[in-house]
This record gives structure tokens, sequence and C-alpha cells, in this order.
């Protein structure tokens, strides 16, 4: 079958969990505060995609079912959070993010449920009619999303306890970048986390094994129907908690930013980070939070007006080729790439598979 | 009635989409995520030539052209190093040749919707002092994709080069034993599914409605899947009656059921169609249940 990445068997402990997620506040404060506090906006950004990125990796390189309509349930967090947002005056972060959560899940086990009995192309039409339709129905509720308008709400604003703690950020660059990035940066570890511990475990060891082989799955008594929605769910979940950060730190949402074209941007992070990895999810994180910036390099490199057609659509065309040229050479992606040349480096016979 | 006549309009449409893609997959194994945007790709190529003055018919079979050449090139370079692989891939390549295609032409043409300028009047036909929702338009699009659809099936059925793609498709290694050139005419197939598909792409971009923009395949796409997945990946018919029962479905819809329903009916007819029968409603093939 397909090549994906392997995993070691141990679980990270929570231990581990705060030893992690501490060490990417503190790196993040650093970059913050010596290199540039212009990164705080970018951290943010990453760290909601790289959540996003995360639930499609579990749906698809765990599992095995490809989903091109991913952005359908970030949707679905970033519009709950709005919606939340608007209707109470003080709204817990927590709170809205579990929301969000949990209405994306249960979105992920209703388009799951017919999906167990789909495979391959079906499947993936299936999920591409889903993120198809989901913008224009968000419209259709006009008098509760505010239709193609979209729906804002108040920014996120530092507490008092943040800024005694870690200090302001600067005005100039945007008030309260810093703390939305710790924010976004303390969520998506957690997320992440979970995500590890998911790909360890029984359910996770299951999720693989419906990818490889699904007749060998039923064999040892694995519940196809039950692992695939599963899958579907926590995905569906982690799409929405992306979907909601990115709420929370634009501090609105409209419904055509979530359209095919973000499903598809999804899956391009997604292959060029590396399916099924953790460290995969974190690379396509920062890379989509850089693209403007790498694109505006791109642009000024090779002479191309950054307003004209061609320069506006550069990222496109470039993430539609290194899709295909990833997938035709490099299924395993940068964390794959890296892990083979590592391996070749070492000399070991047995280099990642 | 006027419901009736839209849906037909729009169902037409679907079922040669619909076809496009099951000639594929019944001779690749393979479900064209591109279709809809190699098409218009196509239609902007015809497009432009309109704009130096030619007339419709020659930009119509210069897109028609297009499509060929495309269909070819697409199953020569992208498509023939998919075969030996797991779906996954072959899913993954196509999706970003999706991406490719509609950046690539918003570079080229921008996303400002262009038409390509039609003979035929789009005023709806007058009749006994009452309109009916059918324009010479209308008319001409529902002849165009059944003129299209009969030659495909005349092609499949009654020629030599179609008993050899069924034959291809069937049972490759037999086929090529006894002389198919099996791999000739793979790239055939994707040559004549893209040419079928560009003949929808060209008759609604010169739609004064909608126009043609990068993605306006997009949605009749999904429709045009969702049609060729309910009447059976691997059926032809199926595929251009079950586009027809999604026009009128949908027209209904639209007129009488609340907006958040209709636009979310694709995904229900989808999941209903496949809930009642995986396989499709007019497969032949056994559906591998798991």
């Amino acid at each position: 079958m397909s090549k994906f990445a392997t995993f070691s068997n141990t679980r990270p402990t929570s231990a581990r969990l705060l030893k992690a997620v501490f060490a990417m506040v503190v790196v993040m404060l650093i970059v913050s505060y010596v290199l540039s506090p212009s990164t705080d906006i970018y951290i943010a950004t990453a760290g909601a995609m790289a959540v996003s990125v995360m639930g499609l990796s579990i749906l698809t390189g765990f599992s095995g079912q490809v989903s091109i309509g991913n952005a359908g349930f970030m949707a679905i967090g970033a519009y709950t959070t709005a919606i939340w947002a608007n209707h109470h005056e003080h709204f817990p972060i927590v709170l809205s993010l579990f929301g969000s959560m949990a209405v994306g899940a249960l979105g992920g086990i209703i388009l799951g449920l017919p999906a167990t009995r789909l495979r391959g192309p079906y499947l993936a039409g299936m999920t591409l009619a889903f993120g198809y339709v989901m913008s224009p129905f968000i419209q259709s509720l006009g008098g509760f999303t505010g239709g193609s308008g979209g729906l804002y709400f108040p920014v996120l604003t530092t507490p008092t306890w943040f800024t005694s703690l870690v200090g302001e950020s600067d005005n100039l660059i945007g008030a309260n970048a810093r703390y939305q990035a710790v924010l976004a940066v303390v969520v998506a570890g957690v997320a992440l986390f979970f995500a590890a511990n998911l790909s360890n475990s029984r359910v996770g060891r299951a999720m693989r094994l419906v990818r490889d082989d699904d007749v060998a799955a039923e064999l040892v008594g694995v519940n196809l129907a039950r692992t695939r929605v599963t899958a579907f769910a926590v995905s569906a979940a982690l799409a929405a908690l992306g979907g909601s950060l990115l709420a929370l730190v634009a501090g609105g949402v409209t419904s055509s930013a979530y359209g095919v074209a973000l499903s598809i941007e999804l899956l391009s992070l997604l292959v060029l980070g590396g399916m099924g990895s953790i460290s995969g999810a974190i690379i396509a994180g920062i890379l989509a939070a850089y693209t403007d910036v790498l694109m505006t390099k791109v642009n000024s490199l090779t002479g191309i007006d950054p307003y004209s057609n061609l320069g506006a659509n550069m990222k496109g065309i470039i993430f539609g080729a290194l899709l295909i040229a990833m997938m035709l050479a490099a299924p395993l992606g940068v964390v794959g790439l890296a892990k083979s040349l590592f391996a070749k480096l070492k000399g070991s016979r047995t280099s990642a598979k | 009635m006027s419901d009736v006549f839209l849906g037909v309009t729009n169902g037409v449409l679907y079922g040669l989409i619909a076809l496009s893609l099951v000639i594929v997959w019944r001779s690749t194994s393979i479900l064209n995520f591109a279709q809809g945007a190699m098409a218009m790709f196509a239609a902007y190529l015809g497009m432009t030539l309109s704009s130096h003055g030619l007339n419709f018919w020659a930009c119509f079979a210069i897109a028609i052209a297009a499509g060929f050449a495309l269909g070819g090139l697409t199953e020569r370079v992208l498509v023939r190093p998919l075969y030996k692989r797991p779906e996954i891939n072959s899913i993954v390549v196509m999706v970003g040749f999706l991406g490719v295609l509609e950046s690539a032409a918003a570079a080229i043409w921008s996303t400002a919707p262009r038409t390509l300028e039609s003979p035929f009047s789009q005023v709806y036909f007058e009749h006994h002092n009452s309109t009916i929702s059918l324009s010479p338009f209308a008319v001409f699009q529902i002849v165009s994709a059944l003129v299209i659809m009969t030659a495909v099936g005349a092609i499949f059925r009654y020629t030599n080069l179609g008993l050899q793609l069924r034959a291809a498709a069937l049972a490759p290694e037999v086929a090529r034993l006894l002389g198919v050139r099996v791999n000739r005419l793979l790239t055939f197939g994707w040559m004549l599914s893209s040419a079928a598909g560009v003949v929808a792409a060209v008759v609604i971009s010169s739609s004064g409605s909608t126009g043609l923009t990068p993605t306006v395949m997009d949605g009749f796409f999904v429709f045009g899947f969702i049609a060729a997945a309910v009447g059976g990946l691997d059926s032809p018919i199926g595929a251009v009656v079950a586009g027809l029962m999604i026009g009128l479905v949908q027209q209904f819809l639209q007129d009488y059921a609340p907006s958040g329903v209709s636009s979310f009916a694709p995904v229900i007819i989808l999941v209903v169609a496949l809930m009642i029968r995986p396989q499709g409603l007019f497969s032949t093939m056994k559906a591998r249940r798991v």
C-alpha cells in the first residue's frame, strides 16, 4: 500500500505535554521579543492552521479517507465561535473553543456516518460536495450568520494578568497580537499532543490498519464503521478548533473564505508537510502563515507585479503544482524526505518507510 | 411546468459532465476531479479567439479541439504515472491539477466573467400569450448535450474503436494480447471525456446568466459528480438519467423548499441515494461491501 510516516509506539505523557507546550511558548516569546514583534500575527495563524491541517491529517493520513471539504468544518467552528460571541457579551475563550469543537465533531459524525459506506473517490467527491455547499448554506441562514457579509465580534483583548506577566504587544504592529499568538500556540500544542496520543493509541492503530487493509482490520475485530466515523469526528473537531482560532484572531468570519479553495490549500499543506505526522502539521501551519510573505518574495524575485493577475494567482499555481509534484515524487512530504535523508546519512538499512 | 423545463436544461448538462466522468472512470478507475476545470480552460481558449473576431461555431470547434488535446496531454503526463499507485495518490494529484488550472485561468484571463456570445436568443418562447420557461438558447443547450451523449454512446456501441475501448477497460491484459493498443486507447478515452466536458463548459459559459469565470464549473462539477455517483460511476445511461433527475429535483427544491434546504440538497441527494444503493442506482458492478 501507500507509504506513510511511521510512529514510535510510546505514547507521550502529560508531563511531556507540559514541557512541549511550555517550550513552544518560550520559543515563541523569544522570537516575539528578540527577533521581531511582527511575527506574532503569523504565529497565531500558524497555530490555527497547524491544528486544521492536523485534523485533515488524522482523516487522510491515519484512516486513509481523503477529504476535499475540511474547510467546511473550519467554517462550522468559526461560525460557532462568532455566533456565540455575538450573543454573549463576555465569552470565556476556552468555552467557545470547546463549543466550536463539539459542534464541529457533530458535523463530522453526521457526514461520517454515510461516509462509512463509501470508499476512495466516492468519499472524496462527497466531501467536495459538502465543502462546496457549505458557503451558500451559511449565507442562506442570513439572519443567524450575517449572510454573505460575514459575522463580526469584538476582537480578543489582552487580559491584565497577561500584560503584567509578559508585557503588552507593540500597539503599532497590532494590539493584542502577542496574547493571541500565545493562545494559539498553547491551543495548538494541546491539540497536537492529543493527536500524537491518539496516533499511538488503540484507536489510532485501528485507523491505520483500516487504511492499509480494511479486510484484515475487520478480521482482527476492528469495527470499521466506528473507526471511520471516529476519524471523521476527530478530524472535524480539530478543523473546527482551527477555524474557531482563526475567527478569534481575526475578530470575524466570512463564509466565502472557507470555500473549496481553502480545502485544496489544506490538502496541499498536508501533503507538503507530510501526512499523518505531528511535525508535518507544524511545518504546514508555519508554511500557511508565511505563504503570503513567501509569495511577495517570489513576485519580487521574478519581477512579477503582485497586483497583476499572474502575481495574485501565483500562490494557487505553485500550491497546486507542488501538490502534484509531491504526490508523484515524495508522498511523505517534507518530514518524510528529511527522515529518509537522515536514514541514508546514518547508513542504516531500514530507511523510513 | 416551467420547473420541468428549467430542471431539464440544467439536468442535461449535469448528465453530460457525469457521462464524461464515467468514460474516464470505466477505463482507468480514476475520478477526474479536474474534469470541470479542464473544460473551463479549453472554453477560455475558444473564448480568447472569439474576441479576435471568430464566430461562435468556430470558437466552439476550437474549444472542443483544445479539449481533446488537453485530455490527451493530461493522461500522458499526469495520469499515466498513477495507474499502479494507490487511489489516494490519483485523488490528490487530480485535485492539485484542479487548483493549478483554476489559478492559471485566473492569472491569464482574470476572474472577471466573460461571455462567449451565442447566436441564440435567451428570451423565452411564447405560447398562447403565456411564456414558457424555454428559450432558443435552452433548446440549443439541451440539443447539444443530447447530440454529444448520443455520439459518445454510438462510438462505444457501434464502432470498432468503441469495442476496443470497452475491451481495454474490461480486460486490459487480454485486450493487449489480442492486439488492442491499450495505452493509446486509454489516452483516447481521456481525450473523448475531456472534449465532452468542453461542450458542457462552452454551453454554460455562453449563457448570459453565468458567463465564463475560472470557477464557473465548480458547481456543475459537483452536481455532475453527484449524478455520476448516484447513477453508478460505471454506467453511462445511469449518469445521464441521474443527471436529469438531479436537475429536476434541484429546480423543484429551489422553488418550493426553504433556501437552507435547497443549498444543502446536493449532499442530501448523494447521501440518500448511496445509502439505498452504495454502488449507484444503475451500476452493473457489485459494490464491495465492507
